[in-house]
């Protein structure tokens, strides 16, 4: 069994619980045995604006384990990874060395987005998710600042996540504008202002469903919906899920296990639609 | 703190790179909050090359910046305007300049020193109780969570308390 070390991060117990319960629940499924970062702490987000202080923290998470960490934030992520190419710099490798418990020897990173695009090729999946068009959402840190999972500039690693899972994906030209969620609560109007265009342009590709990769893109695109459907006076309806929610259904996985009750737009009717397709309706 | 002294700590935080901006405005014209911004972040690199303090300390862009790198991708200069707004945000907040996207800075970090880890309801809660105008939208979207079993006071607690207050007061004061 694969053993991977999974940092969580702070949004996993409570606005990105269902990212949480269904990660744990695809990584079963998969065979890949995610163990719980020993004693992890917050990355700092983007409210950090001391480079120095930021790494320390990051770093500090990277020497829980000498396993390969796996988060699910691509906030987290992004500063992980940027950590580890900063502490390739032997002067602040030591500095930051000498105030950490275990010293810093390097890391191996990795988004649950590769977890399962590495674990999911060449394998059968239960249920096709055919007929279903989905728009990648990838917001912004997912790729950058860049050497990471994909061009930051051309990315089409969601795209072949949603083509891997049966379903279809529908190109959507805002697909990386940032949700606004780092200063949302300073700057509601200019977040919400963004996550409008987000959502109205994912309906207007003609998705059913809009597939996210951050716990904050989420928050922004799915909670948020009714207040922005009240304050523009549309009707959006717009499910947003988790690649672990789809890839979960793709893999046979029950609705509880997936969480998909705690999303504000259920997606319950797409799934039933996938249901009747495959029973032949 | 004399002009000239605040564009080489700027430069210091953020990168020796920024003295080579050419004025280009590639960052600006990916930046996904432009349009709100009062000096674009091509205009802020300028003032602080300028060495013009209290233009750039004062900018509201600083806050409108919602740390989305396409910037920091695109630069011709391999220069990181994101660490430009950092390296300001970091000089506001020694200063004392106030104001509501700082208080916010200020209480996320805190919470981070304090207890390790966010909690997203503690955190709402401290920053509505200095910015009351931002309570509705809050209780608002607490309503929503709450509904949905996704709020929680207790992010759990980090036993590595020491650590990070040795990391906070060695690697905080750069
Ligand atoms: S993209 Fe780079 S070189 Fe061009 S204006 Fe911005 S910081 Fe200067
Ligand atoms: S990181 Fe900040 S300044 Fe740069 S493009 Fe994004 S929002 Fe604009």
């Amino acid at each position: 069994m694969t053993e991977i070390a999974y940092y969580p991060g702070c949004v996993s117990k409570a606005t990105g619980r269902e990212y949480d319960i269904s990660t744990r629940s695809v990584a079963r499924a998969l065979g890949i045995e995610l163990i719980e970062l020993d004693d992890w702490s917050c990355c700092g987000a983007t409210h950090v604006p001391n480079e120095t202080l930021a790494i320390g923290l990051a770093a500090r998470n990277l020497t829980q384990t000498e396993l390969p960490v796996m988060t699910t934030c691509s906030i987290c992520y992004s500063n992980l990874r940027t950590a580890v190419r900063r502490l390739e710099d032997n002067g602040l490798r030591a500095r930051v060395n000498s105030v950490l418990e275990r010293k810093y020897k390097g890391a191996r990173v990795m988004h649950v987005v590769e977890m399962l695009s590495e674990s999911l090729r060449n394998r059968e999946l239960p249920i096709k998710l055919s007929g279903l068009r989905v728009t990648p959402y990838y917001g912004c840190l997912l790729t950058r600042p860049g050497n990471g999972i994909d061009s930051p500039e051309h990315p089409k690693v969601l795209e072949d996540m949603v083509r891997m899972l049966g379903a279809e994906p529908v190109e959507s030209p805002l697909k990386m504008l940032c949700c606004g969620g780092p200063i949302f609560m300073p700057r509601e109007d200019a977040a919400l202002e963004s996550v409008y265009h987000i959502l109205q342009s994912a309906k207007r590709a003609g998705a059913d469903a809009i597939m996210v990769v951050c716990p904050l893109c989420h928050l922004m695109l799915d909670a948020k919906q009714g207040a922005i459907e009240r304050r523009y006076g549309v009707d959006l309806g717009m499910p947003v899920l988790y690649i672990t929610q789809l890839a979960g259904i793709a893999l046979g996985l029950g609705p509880e296990e997936l969480a998909l009750e705690m999303n504000s737009i259920s997606p319950l009717p797409l799934l039933e639609r996938v249901y009747q397709r495959m029973t032949g309706d | 703190m004399s002009d000239a002294a605040f564009r080489e700590e700027v430069v210091r935080l953020a990168g020796d790179e920024i003295r080579t901006c050419i004025q280009c405005g590639t960052c600006s014209s990916s930046c996904s909050t432009a349009h709100l911004m009062d000096n674009s972040i091509r205009k802020l690199i300028r003032l602080v090359l300028e060495g013009r303090r209290r233009e750039a300390l004062a900018s509201e862009s600083i806050w409108l910046c919602t740390s989305c790198l396409l910037c920091t991708v695109r630069c011709p200069r391999g220069i990181r305007p994101k660490a430009v707004v950092s390296a300001l945000r970091q000089i506001c907040e020694r200063e004392g300049i106030s104001s509501r996207d700082a208080s916010f800075e200020r209480i996320f970090m805190d919470q981070i020193r304090s207890k390790g880890r966010i909690s997203e309801v503690l955190l709402s809660a401290a920053y509505a109780l200095r910015n009351p105008d931002a309570a509705v939208p809050i209780m608002e979207m607490g309503i929503e969570l709450l509904s949905r079993g996704k709020v929680s006071l207790d992010p759990g607690t980090v036993k590595g308390m020491d650590e990070i207050e040795r990391i906070f007061r060695e690697l905080g004061n750069d």
